[in-house]
């Protein structure tokens, strides 16, 4: 069998996109799996990944010590559709929990900006709890430079 | 330390029914009880480990902070025009103390 240069250049690249494909996808997944049991470990409840809730974070940042974070969730905040709390969760630092908001219905709104702490590069992790008691979550990764909790 | 100074940012004035920003940050080392001295002594957790936002009376937005909040913890947050009244914010911190600030807030028809 003779191979012409373009099949050669289209398997090669079909392979490689493969190969990274490998490399990209099964680890993400893990990492959505690990995050998943994690709040299920944290809060003894099965949460379910949500775009609603949005944890807006730098990528990467030079500093563990300050690291802004800004949460949003869609939501209308009326009596029958609010979120009632907003947790936030930082899994490899020596202490996980790192932030909770409550919200008021008709009051408040679901948007919050601060800044916190990592002690390394991480997936942060938002879990919402809305007025009927579901529970969905987000999480986002951040590489940090330094130690933020030393 | 020194004595820790809260301070907030608030429109004077605003519509009913706008949504308004409240920037709050107030000075403070955020000892996390992790950290030890030179003499290997563990320096004992001192945070501040509540924030809590009231709007003529009524809680409308708190906060539970906890050790990886950063030193000089700001937080942003937003709230509904809903009549003209005070907002009062309040700081507690671990071992008793309390901080407070509070805005009269104008709220035009």
């Amino acid at each position: 069998m003779r191979l012409t240069r373009r099949e050669i250049l289209v398997s090669a690249c079909c392979g490689s996109a493969a190969f990274a494909g490998s490399l990209l996808f099964p680890p993400s997944a893990h990492a959505e799996d690990e995050a998943l049991n994690f709040v299920e470990r944290t809060l003894g409840r099965q949460a379910t990944m949500s775009d609603r809730l949005r944890l807006i974070m730098p990528a990467v940042f030079p500093t563990g010590y300050t690291v802004p974070m800004q949460l949003r969730v869609e939501s209308a905040m009326t009596e029958d559709d609010y979120v009632r709390r907003i947790r936030v969760f930082a899994p490899q630092n020596p202490l996980v929990e790192v932030v909770s908001f409550t919200f008021v219905p008709g009051r408040s709104i679901a948007r919050v900006s601060t800044r916190i702490r990592l002690a390394k590069p991480q997936d942060v992790v938002a879990v919402a709890e809305m007025n009927d008691g579901t529970l969905l979550m987000t999480k986002t990764w951040v590489d940090v430079a330094t130690n933020g909790c030393a | 330390m020194t004595t820790p100074t809260p301070r907030i940012v608030v429109p004077s004035s605003v519509r009913k029914g706008e949504v308004f920003t409240v920037k709050s940050i107030i000075s403070h080392q955020m000892e996390t009880g992790l950290r030890k001295t030179e003499g290997g002594e563990t320096i004992p957790r001192k945070i501040i480990h509540k924030f809590t936002c009231t709007y003529g009376g009524t809680v409308v937005f708190g906060v539970d902070l906890h050790e990886a909040m950063s030193a000089n913890p700001f937080i942003e947050f937003s709230l509904m025009a809903t009549e003209s009244g005070r907002l009062e914010f309040i700081w507690e911190e671990d071992g008793g103390g309390v901080y407070s600030v509070s805005h009269e807030l104008l709220v035009q028809q």
